[in-house]
């Protein structure tokens, strides 16, 4: 397939002409592939797309999302993920199947304002998205700075192999959890390491398209060598790096209630955020959720079980 | 004899009451992104018109029961604003303001890709702060650019702009004077891209001859109005960058 240049398009713009298979926000429209959304074409082996550089979050099946808890209903929470469905997190997600709406209380869980990192288990065209938090590192996020991008900006945010985010966690010392759906939080003991990531995120966001940006990143946060290769990767594309401390999972939420977390002035005094022992009663959470699970033979407590069980381990 | 009416709207070199040639339009600014709070906004002055647009969605909607299956749901709602006449215009939709914005939705349905964002809405506002004659095509150009603003997938961007009859003239871009006082008004959206016609009404009498001058003026004057709007959206993007250096 004969390559074409990356150029800039709005919609309508003919981007090539020919036999190309359309991607990603590209039409065809008589022999010629026609972008529909402002952003910028390019051609692969594969076909054309246009990656965009505006619009909402459209829900996506294993997208990791960061949302807020909105509603509550007696058999599932509502929840806000910046996109233009609710998204609904079933009750028994976080109780277990035995969950019964007489016996236990959900506002003791989760309670309307709070932050949830959760992955999206389904949705399409017919039915609004369904959320899980059973998962090594999602659940609730007890605290952190709120920073809410443009969701097309996520994956610069990013970087290649997390190179971006990497680069901006590591000067800062802070911790940065991103939802592919465009919701950030920062945290970190340094006020200061705060409010440089939160500065230098927007400026990823405002400046995204340009070019030579990693540079301009790297200059404002005064990082003056490359990024070490030896490492550690990020854990996933859209979350955190190893070095940093995962969210409680919902099922070990009998940690002291947290400041919800848009405030950023309560971010400034977060508790130890950069190892395991971030909750004071960890210990008795986790032995707690263990005796839960152990009654439980769903799969999704071996899950939490070997959450806990790392989590024992790193304090020992 | 002197006709009157002719004299106040065409002098005998061919200019009109404006200043402007036959084929001349008003001076047009857009600015995109002019609403924070909105998903995509813009702003524009096409000639003394001053109209606002904000795009919001697409989002959940309500109520509920006008959400449809297997598409979005387009609102458009367009209000002038009680400062936005010589006399204080009533904030009340009027007649005249609920069929515009009946029309200038149909005008805009066919760029956007509506079956993308099933069981949603799209919500378009255009507020028109001072009115001078062919607001409803204004307001086309700034909700087209405030839709791709707002990353709606979208065929084209729609451009509109009107033409008319002065006498046995036919001349671009009617104002507001030209509009009461002449003898046909015939406002048109097209996508400039696709060559599609999606609005076409006619005020007025024209010949068969006549009316395919109109047309054919009307869609000249929207290829240069897409101009403005590519820039306009350019600009916001890409900066005064027009094409793209690869990073090193």
């Amino acid at each position: 397939m004969q390559e074409i240049k990356r150029r800039y398009v709005i919609p309508g713009d003919k981007i090539i002409e020919g036999n190309y298979k359309p991607l990603m926000n590209v039409v065809k429209s008589g022999n010629y592939l026609v972008s529909t959304r402002v952003g910028i074409a390019e051609a692969g082996k594969d076909g054309v797309k246009v990656i965009p550089l505006s619009g909402v979050y459209i829900p996506r099946v294993n997208d990791l999302v960061i949302g807020k808890i909105i509603d509550r209903s007696s058999l599932s929470w509502d929840v806000d993920i910046n996109a233009c469905f609710f998204a609904h997190l079933p009750a028994q997600d976080v109780f277990g199947r035995d969950f019964s709406p007489a016996k236990d209380d959900m506002g003791r869980q989760l309670s309307i304002g709070d932050l949830i990192i959760a992955r999206i288990v389904s949705f399409d065209r017919t039915r609004d998205p369904m959320l899980t938090v059973q998962d090594k590192d999602l659940g609730k996020i007890p605290y952190g700075e709120f920073i809410k991008i443009s969701p097309t900006r996520v994956p610069r945010l990013i970087g290649k192999r997390g190179s971006m985010i990497q680069t901006i966690e590591q000067a800062t010392q802070t911790r940065v959890i991103i939802g592919q759906n465009g919701i950030v939080v920062v945290t970190g003991r340094d006020p200061d390491g705060l409010s440089l990531a939160a500065k230098a995120i927007k400026m990823v966001e405002e400046e995204s398209h340009t070019t030579n940006l990693t540079q301009r990143v790297k200059s404002l946060l005064n990082v003056q060598d490359p990024v070490d290769p030896e490492q550690p990767e990020s854990m996933n594309t859209s979350s955190t790096t190893e070095s940093a401390t995962p969210p409680q999972p919902t099922t070990e939420s009998a940690t002291p209630p947290q400041p919800t977390t848009e405030s950023a002035t309560e971010s400034a005094t977060p508790p130890q955020p950069t190892t395991e022992s971030a909750a004071p009663n960890n210990s008795k959470s986790s032995s707690s959720s263990k005796e839960k699970h152990r009654n439980d033979n769903s799969e999704k407590s071996s899950n939490n079980d070997s959450n806990s069980d790392q989590k024992e381990k790193k304090q020992e | 004899m002197y006709n009157l009416k002719e004299l106040a709207l065409m002098d005998e070199n061919g200019k009109r009451s404006d200043g402007r040639g036959m084929d001349e339009l008003r001076s047009i600014k857009i600015t995109v992104g002019v609403v924070k709070n909105a998903d995509g906004s813009a702003y524009i002055e096409f000639g003394k018109n001053k109209i606002i647009v904000a795009v919001y969605g697409p989002r959940e909607v309500h109520p509920k029961h006008m959400a449809l299956p297997d598409r979005c749901v387009l609102r458009c709602r367009y209000h002038m604003s009680p400062f936005s006449t010589d006399t204080r215009k009533n904030p009340a939709p009027s007649r005249r303001e609920v069929e515009i914005s009946k029309v200038m939705r149909e005008s805009l349905e066919p760029s956007l890709i509506l079956s993308d964002y099933p069981r949603a809405v799209i919500d378009v506002f255009v507020e028109v702060l001072q009115a001078d004659g062919g607001s409803r095509c204004a307001g086309i150009n700034a909700a087209s650019v405030a839709l791709a603003d707002a990353g709606i997938n979208m065929r084209d961007l729609v451009s509109a702009c009107a033409a008319g009859r002065l006498s046995d003239n036919i001349v671009l871009d009617i104002n507001d004077l030209e509009d009461k006082e002449g003898d046909a008004d015939m406002p048109v959206a097209y996508l400039p891209n696709l060559e599609q016609v999606t609005l076409l009404q006619l005020d007025g009498k024209l010949t068969t001859a006549q009316f395919s001058e109109c047309l054919e003026k009307a869609i000249s004057g929207c290829k240069s109005v897409y101009e403005i709007q590519k820039e306009a959206l350019m600009k916001k993007y890409f900066g005064n960058e027009m094409e793209l250096k690869e990073e090193a």
